[in-house]
């Protein structure tokens, strides 16, 4: 009898238990994972948006939370087995290679609030065609893209007589390749250990754009068909003999992540004038450079001022039509130069497949894009939006910059589909052994150039058809 | 001649062995009874004829969990390994299709299932027709007598149980899935695509196409090279390190020996991180050589195979020689300075005493440590990775001229997703590293002649 007592207590118990952890589950309604980037959750940007949208739907019995992922966790891996996070935010390229296994969701974007004001080329980096339908599985939240950094009080002082021939008021060497490489050389002449223009040139990302302003593209049909691989083709070898000129006036540091490292205290110590960078070093670029201020007796606050004055973040400049940096030529004949295409990426969010509300997780993506978050987003990260309406407000030079770029078709933005993680290594040992050349052996013709530039696209190839 | 002989002996031997198993279960069929047959109509029949009805019960009970896992899943999971999937998952529609990773991975345990099964079928048979025979004889053990015996005279069972399941699930049972992956299609296709078996997408693309079995080929022979060679520099070097901290007329040995064992004792991808700052163009190397007057020597460039392997060298003894020298240094305090004595007294100068006595000596205690290191070595992915990666060079496919097997199996499988190829070519390193290892382990003497130092 005792025992009989016993059992059915135990089982009591065990039964409410269950209840309870089922009610308890049911009390807590929908709740949103969102996996941020690093960066926003840093600065502290995550906590904003969170905040604000439980607070906008606080009645509605959902709550939107930080998925507590690592930034580049993987949702073909994640998703299928409900670990992954409902609504992810990420470049391009990496959103867009789940589309092919459908791991995130295609979304109506004409019914979106930030449709009108996003251009079509951003909207373009998430479209993709699946099962013979054009979808669009991703909303653009900002846009990157490489831009100029120069510091002011390093211009020679008669640069408005010998480097204005245009005299707008603007340095030539920050707008023509031609003028940034008369005067790189000209430091490097007068002191060798000092250069005018520094950058890696083994980055793919920031070296392709000599490509493809003389022709090259990555995959043909905008970006989509990989078995059309267009490194080589039109005048890329032009590009490519660009990057081994600016190797003359650099040294062998520019053919692996030397300048990449020290590029910060290498700007902010005047051992180079100029850099390519991408705006998310902006900051680390201003600390430095007031630190370095600072050592020269200035105070905190004037140090801080003098950075920003003398930091510049400007467009890239303009190249020669016929691909030649090494001739100064008339810069105030227009027809002469072309614009400097570079790639860039959008940024954006994408919602899983696997998410577990999908309603409510396309709701989080509105209330993310809309124009409040973005600029708050702007405000807090110092990142390019991908709204017009916002752009148009800030006072940001570069912003502008990089949204008209990418309006105009200069800003090339990386492919989305999965093939394109096939592409990097091989660009970069191209260009790693063509700036090798020209900064040591200096013995490429442009044939050289051009067959390396073959042989990269046939390692890409390799790649994709061999294994594939 | 000698040789056919011992062949013959083989082939005598596995016949002979056979035929005594054959007339060994012959005989077990005559002896059996109706304890036996009841035992293989249903697993613990016989226990439970037999009187011993606990035991008999766990045996049944065992078939019928096993019966049920078979209905509910095994069954399914079974056929699930040889079609790998039928139904392709579409996430947008929610169709949740089949996952043919997981469900190689749920077929390899309904093969292990069945494997358990067997062996337990087997030792019920073999349990009731032990006891039916000496039922009336002997005493029966009851259920509690053999808990003890499994707790005093069969105590190993007991203790070994658990660290055979732990080798099954986490060492066995990953080994076996990779093993299968290299004879799929898995990469070239990913879930939620339907995987299937295949050879020709794993070995067939590894050794039939052009550029990807030349690319094979040439790490191979690198990646021998590097091994055998880095092997041996780093156990001499380490050898000779221990030699000379030993030589009674190096003073301040202990500060001597503490520098190699702080090498050691960072960890080793601050070391290769450091390294390849130290090397790399702007580095202080490069500095140095510049404020000299010198050009910049493009150590880890794209045109410096030679010279970039030979720092792979030299940063992988600089990692590795410091534990050899700790190791000699401990065996060389246990030889017998009565030795060398004599040998010095039979006349033997300082190279033939470390040739015949110091030598044989530190290789007969080090032989399984060198396989390791070789192994080791042959499997050295941090180096070059922390050197030298992200290129592509000349004539390689997805893999630069000092990627190493690892490395580029690394890069094509967890870069590039062709899982396939790499198992491919991780199954190839298994069988080269283990046919290398022992062979020179049975032909070493260590193993021929294990008693010889003790």
């Amino acid at each position: 009898m005792k025992k009989l007592v016993a059992m059915i207590i135990v089982l009591i118990l065990a039964v409410s238990l269950c209840v309870s952890l089922v009610a308890c589950e049911k009390e807590k309604g929908i709740v949103i994972h969102v996996l941020e980037n690093d960066t926003a959750k840093k600065e502290g940007y995550l906590d904003v948006l969170l905040a604000a949208f439980n607070d906008k739907y606080k009645d509605q019995n959902v709550t939107a939370v930080d998925a507590n992922m690592d930034e580049y966790s993987d949702l073909e891996k994640d998703g299928p087995y409900g670990f992954g996070p409902d609504v992810l935010y990420q470049a391009n390229d990496i959103l867009m290679k789940y589309v092919e296994g459908k791991h995130i969701l295609p979304i109506n974007i004409q019914q979106l609030d930030c449709y009108k004001q996003v251009p079509q080329n951003a909207w373009d980096a998430y479209k993709a065609t699946v099962d013979g339908k054009t979808v669009y599985c991703g909303v653009p939240v900002n846009v990157q893209q490489p831009l100029l950094y120069y510091r002011k009080d390093m211009l020679p002082a008669n640069w408005q007589t010998e480097y204005d021939k245009n005299s707008n008021g603007i340095p030539d060497m920050v707008e023509f390749w031609t003028e940034m490489y008369a005067y790189s050389k000209n430091i490097r002449e007068q002191d060798s250990s000092k250069f005018g223009f520094a950058l890696n040139l083994t980055n793919e990302y920031f070296n392709s754009g000599f490509l493809f302003s003389y022709g090259a593209y990555v995959f043909g049909d905008n970006n989509t068909n990989d078995k059309d691989i267009g490194m080589n083709v039109g005048n890329a070898k032009l590009g490519g003999k660009i990057i081994w000129d600016l190797a003359g006036i650099m040294d062998l540091k520019c053919a692996d992540d030397s300048f990449t490292n020290s590029r910060t205290t290498m700007l902010a110590q005047g051992t180079i004038f100029a850099n390519i960078c991408t705006p998310d070093i902006t900051s680390q670029f201003l600390k430095e450079l007031a630190a370095e201020y600072k050592k020269q007796g200035l105070s905190e606050a004037e140090a801080v001022k003098k950075a920003n004055e003398n930091l510049v973040i400007t467009t890239l400049p303009k190249l020669p039509k016929d691909g030649d940096i090494t001739v100064r030529q008339d810069v105030t004949d227009e027809s002469l130069w072309i614009a400097q295409k570079t790639m860039g990426g959008i940024n954006g969010y994408g919602i899983s497949s696997y998410a577990k509300d999908r309603e409510w997780s396309l709701k989080f993506v509105e209330f993310a894009t809309s124009a409040e978050m973005i600029a708050k987003r702007q405000e807090m990260l110092g990142v390019v939006p991908a709204r017009a309406d916002v752009v148009a407000l800030s006072d940001n030079e570069a912003t502008k910059i990089t949204f008209s770029n990418l309006d105009d078709g200069t800003l090339v933005v990386m492919p989305s589909i999965s093939s394109v993680r096939t592409i990097w290594s091989p660009i970069s040992s191209c260009f790693k052994t063509i700036a090798t050349d020209g900064c040591k052996d200096k013995k490429f013709t442009i044939n050289d150039i051009q067959s390396e530039l073959d042989k990269m696209v046939q390692n890409i190839k390799n790649q994709l058809t061999i294994l594939q | 001649m000698d040789k056919t002989v011992k062949k013959q002996n083989i082939f005598v031997k596995t016949g002979n062995f056979f035929k005594k198993k054959f007339a060994d279960i012959k005989a077990f069929f005559k002896r059996a009874g109706r304890e036996t047959y009841a035992s293989m109509a249903l697993m613990g029949m016989g226990q439970i004829l037999n009187g011993q009805y606990i035991k008999g019960l766990v045996f049944f009970l065992l078939e019928a969990a096993f019966v049920a896992y078979f209905a509910t899943v095994g069954v399914a999971d079974f056929i699930g390994f040889f079609t790998l999937g039928t139904v392709k998952g579409d996430a947008w529609l929610g169709i949740e299709g089949d996952d043919s990773v997981i469900m190689l991975l749920r077929g390899i345990v309904a093969w292990f299932a069945i494997a358990i099964l067997v062996v337990l079928y087997f030792a019920n048979l073999k349990d009731a027709n032990k006891y039916a025979e000496i039922k009336g004889l002997k005493a029966m053990p009851s259920f509690k007598d053999d808990l003890t015996t499994l707790l005093n005279k069969n105590f190993y069972k007991v203790a070994l149980i658990l660290p055979i399941v732990g080798v099954l699930v986490f060492n066995v049972f990953p080994i076996v899935f990779m093993i299968l992956i290299a004879f799929t299609n898995y990469g070239t296709v990913v879930p939620p695509e339907l995987v299937d078996w295949s050879v020709k997408d794993s070995f067939g693309k590894l050794v039939a196409l052009g550029e990807l079995s030349q690319t094979f080929f040439k790490i191979l022979g690198w990646n021998l090279l590097w091994a055998v060679v880095s092997t041996f520099a780093n156990y001499f070097l380490g050898l000779g390190l221990a030699l000379l901290y030993n030589k009674k007329c190096v003073k301040g040995k202990a500060i001597w020996r503490a520098f190699p064992i702080l090498a050691y004792a960072v960890p080793g991808f601050i070391t290769l991180l450091a390294f390849k700052f130290m090397f790399s163009n702007g580095g202080p190397i490069n500095n140095m050589i510049v404020s000299n007057g010198g050009q910049i020597v493009d150590f880890l460039g794209v045109n410096s195979k030679w010279m970039a392997r030979g720092i792979g060298f030299f940063v992988n003894a600089w990692l590795s020689v410091p534990s050899i020298m700790l190791l000699a240094t401990g065996i060389l305090t246990n030889i017998n300075g009565d030795l060398y004595e004599a040998a010095k007294i039979d006349g033997a100068n300082k190279l033939v005493q470390f040739r015949k006595i110091t030598l044989p000596f530190v290789i007969f205690s080090t032989t399984p440590v060198l396989i390791s290191q070789f192994i080791g070595n042959f499997n050295n992915f941090g180096v070059f990775y922390f050197l030298r990666s992200g290129m592509v060079s000349d004539g390689y496919v997805a893999a630069s001229d000092t990627d190493l097997l690892i490395n580029w199996l690394y890069r094509l499988s967890i870069d590039n997703n062709y899982y396939a190829v790499g198992a491919a070519i991780s199954l190839i390193i298994f069988i080269i590293t283990s046919v290398l290892s022992l062979i020179v382990y049975v032909r070493s003497s260590s193993y021929k002649k294990e008693d010889t130092f003790r």
